[in-house]
């Protein structure tokens, strides 16, 4: 595969990224939003194939499989079971609205098209708009992480924001080495579901969904 | 760059071509939309015999319309055509003559808005009140939306002009797209509901006070004007659809001169907007009418997508 | 012989944590627990005897020197004092309802967890591995924060779990930029671009302009964990709703452990742009943290949620430190580090006996401690005297050097707000512990005689408390020395 093949395909996975991440946060369900990140963490397990065979590394290929397995079914099918099981609230409830939101991801998007300019030398030629995709991907699933009350919208951000961080590894350094991915997708896991069962917890204990919970001030 | 250029002719017969056809569109997409509601439906040809019935029939308008009220279905009708005349249908290709871009025919159309809506409030009803203020509503967020991504695919070609965007990008499609692209073509599938006025913006098949935008308007008109209306509805439907087939998939077969030539490409662009409706019929079919004020929201993602195509391309 | 307890270290509170699950009697698992401690204590100790006398040691992504020692010693020291303290502490909470005894295995299993993962923190050569070690933390932790079950322990453990996590992605995202930095700059690809022995090797060749904003990632990021403003909205929900044994950890080792890693960064930063860059960050944070937390203390009447951001205040004093800079006041910060990790989780014990004798959080239900639990409550007034900054307790001595180093270096603003901020901290406080001690005791107090081993554990840690503000001991110092050495270098 030629190099300008893999920049032009690099380039269009990371539109449709873009895309997914728009989604995610303009979603006004929580189903929305899951299946969003499992169509996003689809298309970074397939950018890592696709900078696999062209650069043969074989780590990434190691990664990409591990992406697609837990984090494009098994997680966002965990999150899916929870909201049907357990009769968690379905709307998504922004702290402040989506339309400000929307505005604060394009002010994102442009600030890491304006960030990634700067961080220039480091950027790879093959992978093209990666660096900027990436980093918008991560600093907007912090957004979504910061700006929604619903517990499980949180988590959808967190996954977000991973897939983010590793597209911005793939994008600059072909991925960190194989054994730190591997850690940093299974603390991703543990704390996914660490945050599943506070969710439940505080379901069964409290009776109550965890965004009301507010009575720590001052 | 391919096709050849597009002599007075051809542009007039293009022109001609969409104000037929119109109609048949909007025919298909009901068609469609029944057989996926498990019923008949009324035929293809349905739109025609309303538009001849109507023809027939007389004028009825109200005590408190002026005399403007008259000429409004006749103007909008003339914007819409004229609309018409600047997307390329069989061929792609500048015209030998000044005619006017992309922008131009956006602006045809928020022209044909305008005056329907200043109709509705002319006539002084209730129901076109609301209608309008209502479609006014709508309006400011779908125009500079549909700007942007006219923007966005001009910048690379160097020109606005319609014809020669459309041979700029040539016969390659899907393949050829860049990222900025995909964005853009994101964002004018969330936009033609609100163009063409269907699901889940507004609800072309009801007559209730509730749910009605573009309705509302064209209440008051009777007779031959509401035919006007009607047709011009047709027609910038297709005209969007031609719009966004220009704008992302001009593949049309490699020129060809003469009659085969014109056949072919409007036989390519017949298969072009039977896609597109069948996307408008899909979605009218899925998803149910937007409450008033969850459609800013929903426009807030082509916006976006629209806005990032831009930036995609500047950056 | 220090190569193989580079790894038999984290190992020990892992199997300690194992044990745990082996057993349900109380008395047993305090055993388990304060034997574990000791020999975790014993093994550093020959670590830092091996390390005094031959230098840095590494083996594999693990690497030991000074300054990690430094860290490690505060971290085991404060392991074995909770563990002493909680054999007194369980009893009373089990009695009360607040522990329930079939969870009992969990706790104590999760509290070595804690601290094996707090380890690996300070042990880590590999950056990444830091990174997915100060996760390991916060899950752990989390659990812990919770662990009491009631609603307001979930709600502080959720805040806690969110906000950390948002923001050690941005310290993660900082990590990838430093080691896309090093790779450039030729070092191998894989492990090797990631360790910092081998990136402070070639450090004065990266690319300043990537350091610099992988370093202001790597501040809010690590930053978040280490409690400084504004992203310190978590810490006195967490560290005022876990157990009380737990928030002493929270607050004397796991924000300390945050802010080795901020250091490490740091040392990267100033070789590859300047030390300029990084020191004014430094002092940013530290500032707004000592600005920030300052009404707070003033207007609080949970008294742990007072410790909490106190907290705050502090670990924005070591920042302050590590902005002034130079070798002053690089050792001012480490020497603060050892000396609030102490006295917090003395105050922290002291909070704890004294919540559970009037059962309650506020301050104005606890009065006349001092008629009731006279030991209790003079430990108390000391920790509280100490915190405020009084002489001849530890803090005194740091804070008085980092205020030297500010001065020397001219930062005559930082200085003066410092100053204004300890000096009304210092009244609030003195007025909340001495409302506490003083007076006539409230109904609610219980007038059961002290139990023996907290008691035990603070004096232990009191004692060393009033040692270093009197004299740092010889062997200290001069692990403080090359501690500084490899930050200033």
């Amino acid at each position: 595969m030629s190099p300008g093949t893999v920049h032009t395909i690099i380039d269009d996975l990371g539109a449709l990224l873009l895309f997914t991440m728009i989604l995610i946060v303009a979603a006004g369900q929580i189903y929305r939003a899951i299946y969003a990140v499992a169509a996003q963490s689809l298309f970074i397990a397939v950018a890592g194939g696709v900078l696999a065979t062209a650069t043969g590394n074989v780590d990434l290929w190691v990664i990409a499989g591990i992406t697609l397995t837990v984090k494009a079914i098994v997680l966002p099918w965990v999150l899916h079971w929870v909201v049907q099981r357990m009769n968690v609230r379905r709307e998504v409830e922004p702290v402040i609205p989506i339309g400000a939101t929307l505005a604060l991801a394009v002010v994102i998007v442009v600030a890491s098209f304006q960030l990634s300019a700067s961080l220039g030398p480091v950027r790879q030629a093959i992978t093209g708009n990666a660096l900027p995709v990436g980093i918008a991907l991560t600093l907007t699933g912090v957004l979504v992480m910061a700006t929604r009350k619903t517990a499980l919208t949180q988590m959808v951000g967190l996954f977000a924001s991973e897939n983010g961080i590793f597209f911005t590894a793939m994008a600059v350094t072909q991925g960190m080495p194989l054994i730190i991915e591997i850690g940093v997708i299974l603390d991703v896991i543990l704390a996914a579901l660490v945050m599943t069962i506070m969710v439940l917890r505080v379901r069964s204990t409290v009776d109550a969904d965890i965004a009301d919970l507010d009575r720590l001030r001052g | 760059m391919i096709g050849g250029e597009r002599p007075l002719g051809l542009v007039l017969l293009e022109m001609a071509l969409l104000v037929l056809l119109g109609p048949l569109v909007t025919g298909t997409i009901q068609k469609m939309k029944a057989r996926l509601q498990c019923r008949r439906g009324a035929g293809v040809l349905q739109p025609y015999y309303d538009l001849i019935k109507l023809l027939r029939k007389g004028t009825v308008q109200a005590d408190t319309a002026s005399g403007f009220f008259r000429s409004i279905p006749v103007l909008v009708l003339a914007a819409t055509v004229t609309a018409g005349a600047l997307v390329p249908v069989v061929r792609v290709g500048p015209t030998t003559f000044p005619l006017g871009d992309a922008l131009m025919l956006l602006g045809l159309l928020a022209l044909a808005r305008f005056l329907t809506a200043v109709g509705a409030l002319d006539a002084g009803g209730a129901f076109g009140g609301m209608g309008a203020s209502r479609e006014m509503t709508i309006a400011p967020l779908v125009e500079p939306v549909l700007m942007m991504v006219v923007f966005s695919t001009a910048l690379t070609a160097g020109t606005t002009e319609l014809g020669a965007l459309a041979a700029h990008r040539g016969t390659s499609w899907i393949v050829a797209w860049r990222a900025a692209d995909f964005l853009g073509f994101a964002a004018m599938l969330v936009l033609l509901p609100a163009e063409t006025g269907r699901i889940p913006v507004d609800n072309p098949d009801t007559h209730l006070e509730l749910t009605m935008l573009h309705e509302g308007m064209l209440l008051e008109h009777s007779g031959p004007g509401l035919g006007c209306m009607l047709l011009a509805s047709h027609t910038r439907q297709i005209v969007t659809l031609g719009l966004v087939a220009a704008l992302f998939f001009p593949a049309g077969p490699a020129d060809a001169a003469g009659a085969l030539g014109l056949l072919l490409g409007a036989g390519a662009f017949a298969v072009k907007v039977l896609v597109l409706a069948t996307y408008l019929a899909l979605v009218e079919s899925s998803y149910a009418k937007l409450r008033l004020f969850r459609v800013p929201q929903y426009l807030g993602v082509g916006f976006v997508c629209a806005l990032v195509a831009l930036a995609l391309r500047i950056l | 012989m220090a190569e193989t307890l580079l790894w038999v270290l984290p190992l020990v509170p892992t199997v300690t944590a194992l044990l745990m699950l082996t057993t349900r009697d109380r008395r047993i698992l305090s055993a388990i627990d304060v034997g574990g401690s000791a020999v975790l204590l014993a093994l550093t100790l020959v670590l830092a005897r091996e390390v005094a006398a031959g230098g840095p040691r590494a083996l594999g992504v693990l690497r030991v020197d000074d300054l990690g020692l430094v860290f490690l010693l505060l971290l085991v020291v404060l392991t074995l004092a909770v563990s002493i303290y909680t054999v007194g502490w369980l009893k009373q909470a089990l009695a009360v309802g607040n522990m329930k005894s079939e969870l009992l295995r969990s706790y104590f299993a999760l509290v070595h967890a804690f601290v094996a993962t707090m380890v690996v923190t300070i042990l880590a050569d590999n950056l990444g591995v830091l990174w997915i070690a100060m996760e390991g933390t916060t899950i752990t932790s989390a659990v812990l924060i919770g662990y009491h079950g009631h609603r307001h322990g979930l709600e502080a453990a959720w805040k806690y779990i969110i906000v950390t996590t948002i923001g050690i992605s941005f310290g993660l995202f900082g990590t990838v930029l430093i080691y896309a930095a090093a790779a450039a700059a030729g070092l191998q690809g894989g492990a090797g671009a990631l360790s910092w022995s081998a990136i402070m090797k070639v450090a004065p060749t990266l690319d300043p302009g990537i350091v610099r904003i992988g370093f202001v990632f790597v501040m809010v990021g690590y930053g978040t964990k280490a409690g400084l403003a504004p992203m310190h909205l978590w810490l006195p929900d967490a560290h005022s709703q876990a157990p009380t044994p737990v928030s002493a950890l929270l607050s004397g080792v796991l924000i300390k452990c945050a802010l080795l890693g901020i250091i490490r960064f740091q040392t990267i930063a100033a070789a590859a742009c300047g030390r300029a860059f990084p020191a004014e960050v430094l002092l940013v944070f530290g500032l707004t943290s000592v600005v920030v937390a300052t009404p707070f203390i003033l207007a609080q009447h949970d008294i742990k949620r007072l410790l909490g951001y106190h907290s705050v205040e502090h670990v924005g004093i070591v920042a302050l430190g590590l902005g002034f800079g130079g070798r002053i006041g690089t050792y001012a910060a480490l020497l603060h580090v050892v000396n609030h990790g102490i006295t917090k989780a003395l105050a922290f014990f002291a909070a704890g006996k004294a919540i559970a004798r009037y059962g309650s959080r506020d301050m104005r239900v606890i009065r006349g401690l001092l008629t009731v639990a006279p030991v209790g409550a003079t430990l108390l007034m000391l920790a509280a005297l100490s915190l405020a900054g009084v002489p001849p307790f530890s803090i005194f001595v740091s804070e008085l050097m980092v205020l030297r180093a500010g001065i020397g270096q001219g930062h005559w603003v930082a200085i003066a707000i410092f100053l204004a901020m300890v000096v009304i901290i210092f009244a609030g406080l003195l007025h909340h512990a001495g409302s506490m001690a003083f007076g006539e005791p409230t109904a609610a107090a219980t007038r059961e005689p002290e139990s023996w081993s907290p008691l035990l554990g603070m004096m232990l840690l009191a004692g060393i408390m009033i040692l270093l503000g009197l004299t740092i001991p010889a062997p200290l110092d001069g692990l403080l020395r090359r501690a500084m050495e490899i930050i200033v270098g």
